[in-house]
């Protein structure tokens, strides 16, 4: 019993020995695996929380009074806002097109004399949606202002309950704008769902194009010590990816990890233990690197990207939309790692999550090892 | 163990309503060299694949090393080598660790693995070549390496398909050397091939034709049992001419091109090598020389697949 025990792991590790040397001889791998995530984390991370700096402002100030002026003056004084020149209301289309502002703010005529009156006076800003991440901050920022504008107007008591003044905002284009941090744990599910598909459905699909596959399954090698063997060195790099998303996130763009690292890493390996089964389960079923190579793109990207939360929120889609985003694990990961990163959620609050992307991992494992047949036809 | 090496009852493989292997059954002896031959399609890697388990035979049954392949897969798998067609190695890796690769997925490991890969690499002459990448190399070491990594766990017997397709004369011949020293060691070796002169270092054959085993024998009786008539070597300039003109002598059953000239299967006795190089002359042939010749095992090839019915012959 024990000899077969450590037969087993001879030949397991054999199968992993020989995958690691494969990875560490094609440099591609390597690239795809570590350097690609990196860059689309820097891509994706830099277009997410681009640091507002000096983003035009028109303002059409109809009412051209001293308080219209400080209250335009106090817009502009910061750094993340510069005064674009006065317009007229009817500009916004015409200056977002050009891209001469990126953001107009209407001051009502009689703004002075409602603000004397203390009364509550509409603002209208009208902000281009054309890049989410721009009108999200310049929103953000704008809003800030204008309450701190109507705290000094109205003293610390008024500014709480009723604003004199009031914001109404305008997003042309898109209106469903999100906030940067967001990005950073969707764009983690995002890349290891990629990579981790993948690359094993490459070098699973490879073993069959390349005749070794009836070579190995001719040897004692079974099915499960082919498997394990094959994804253990692809779950030690993708682990290691989701340590470098996870650095990069919280170096570079200051994502924080406020919730337990282990947990992050808990919810990692299940989730990568599942996207190598799809992974598996593709080649198993093609047996052909350029067709695995398409399935395993589409069925890792689109889902992950589309349904999975990262980029549109699930609560906005259509209902069978929603109930499909229930079986893409992805979606569990997305939720788990805003929880844990952003909110610091423990395993109180995120077991849901953990138990779906480990039922996903079990389920496909299953399913791919029995489909993976150690006999020719 | 006097059991034989390999025993194959019925074995029939269908794929569909096409019968690829048909009620094929034989014995080869431990220590044989057994040669599998036939056109392509005839059913050759299929039945190999059902002798290494790799392949569910629909109906009959066979034992391999003292096991049923059937039954006991996993103990068949680990007691022989197989070779594929397409030599399956990684060419991305080095020599070596195609060895390690194949020693570990056999079981072996530590300082009994590295003992046997050096083992290896001294058999198949490959020391030097040890760290060479092996997409680098040329077809015949790459095959010396194929047979090398099939060996590397001493199994008692070696199934190897089609090894030398596609290999230089040269290697060939070493190869062949490998797999008498090999056979002598006691090792059984079931090898498909269509090159016909390699056939003749078999001890016996089994001919193939549309996947059922039509003839079984040492290459001496298959030659006897299936060429009684005599061989006519034909030699000689323009012989393409006179091909028709032999063809309607009387006493000959068949002509066919055999290397740059032509063999004729003719009666005992008639015609004689006069007749033909005259009929030849009077055709327009040249320089055209006649003699007796031992039938080859192309002879008896030409024969079975001429009485098989319409094989395809390879070249």
């Amino acid at each position: 019993m024990r000899e077969r025990v450590r037969r087993s792991l001879v030949r397991i590790g054999a199968m992993a020995s020989k995958e690691t040397q494969h990875v560490l001889r094609d440099p591609r791998t390597l690239v795809l695996a570590l350097v690609m995530p990196v860059v689309m984390l820097l891509l994706f991370g830099f277009g997410v929380s681009f640091d507002l700096e000096r983003a035009p402002l028109a303002v059409a100030d109809r009412d051209g009074s001293d308080a219209s002026r400080a209250l335009v003056r106090a817009l502009t004084a910061s750094s993340e806002l510069a005064l674009a020149g006065a317009a007229d209301a009817d500009d916004a289309d015409r200056l977002f097109r050009r891209g001469e502002a990126v953001a107009l703010l209407v001051v009502p005529e009689g703004y002075a004399a409602a603000v004397a009156r203390r009364e509550r006076v509409p603002l209208q800003l009208l902000v281009d949606g054309a890049d989410t991440v721009v009108a999200n901050q310049v929103l953000t920022k704008a809003e800030a202002l204008v309450r701190a504008e109507t705290r000094r107007l109205g003293g610390p008591d008024l500014a709480g309950r009723e604003p004199p003044i009031e914001v109404n905002v305008w997003t042309r284009y898109n209106p469903a704008a999100r906030s940067a941090l967001f990005m950073v744990p969707g764009l983690a599910a995002y890349l290891l769902a990629i990579s981790a598909v993948l690359l094993t459905a490459l070098t699973v699909a490879g073993e069959w194009e390349r005749g070794s596959m009836e070579q190995l399954f001719a040897s004692p090698v079974g099915r499960l010590e082919i498997v394990l063997g094959k994804l253990a060195p692809y779950l030690v790099l993708g682990m290691v990816e989701l340590q470098l998303v996870v650095a990069f996130g919280a170096v570079v763009f200051d994502v924080p990890v406020r919730g337990s690292p282990f947990l992050v890493f808990a919810l990692g390996f299940f989730f990568l233990v599942g996207m190598l089964g799809q992974g598996l389960l593709i080649s198993v079923v093609t047996k052909n690197q350029l067709v695995a190579t398409q399935a395993g793109a589409l069925s890792s990207l689109l889902p992950s990207l589309l349904l999975s939360g990262m980029v549109f929120p699930l609560e906005n889609m259509p209902l069978p939309l929603q109930t499909v985003s229930r079986i893409i694990p992805a979606r569990y990961l997305v939720h788990g790692l805003r929880g844990i990163m952003l909110k610091g959620n423990g395993l109180d609050v995120l077991w849901p999550d953990l138990l779906a992307v480990v039922l996903f991992a079990v389920a496909i494992l299953a399913l791919a090892t029995s489909r993976f047949q150690r006999r020719l036809a | 163990m006097t059991a034989p090496a390999i025993q194959a009852v019925g074995l029939s493989r269908r794929f569909g309503a096409f019968t690829a292997v048909d009620r094929v059954s034989f014995e080869v002896e431990r220590g044989e060299i057994f040669g599998y031959l036939g056109a392509n399609g005839a059913g050759k890697s299929t039945t190999i694949r059902m002798l290494t388990g790799l392949l569910a035979p629909s109906d009959g049954e066979a034992r391999v090393a003292g096991r049923d392949v059937g039954r006991d897969p996993d103990a068949v798998k680990a007691a022989i080598g197989y070779m594929s067609q397409k030599f399956s190695l990684y060419l991305d890796l080095p020599v070596r660790e195609n060895l390690r690769f194949f020693g570990g997925a056999y079981g072996l490991s530590g300082r009994d693995l590295a003992a046997r890969v050096d083992e290896a690499l001294e058999r198949a002459d490959l020391r030097d070549l040890a760290d060479a990448t092996t997409g680098g190399l040329p077809g015949g070491v790459r095959q010396r390496l194929a047979l090398a990594s099939a060996l590397l766990h001493r199994p008692a017997v070696v199934f190897l398909d089609e090894p030398t397709a596609g290999v230089d004369p040269v290697a060939r011949r070493t190869f062949w050397r490998i797999i008498r020293e090999l056979s002598r060691g006691g090792t059984t070796v079931f090898v498909t091939t269509h090159y016909l002169d390699e056939a003749e270092y078999c001890r016996r054959i089994g001919l193939m034709a549309d996947g059922r085993l039509v003839a079984l024998d040492t290459p001496a009786a298959l030659k006897r049992a299936w060429v009684p008539e005599t061989i006519l070597a034909v030699r000689g300039r323009d012989l393409a001419r006179g091909q028709a003109a032999l063809a309607a002598l009387p006493g000959v059953k068949a002509v066919a091109p055999f290397g740059a000239g032509l063999h004729l299967r003719v009666e005992p006795g008639r015609p004689s090598p006069e007749d033909v190089t005259a009929a030849l002359a009077a055709a327009g042939a040249a320089d055209v020389s006649v003699a007796v010749a031992e039938p080859s095992l192309e002879d008896v090839f030409l024969a079975v697949v001429g009485r098989g019915g319409a094989a395809e012959v390879s070249p």
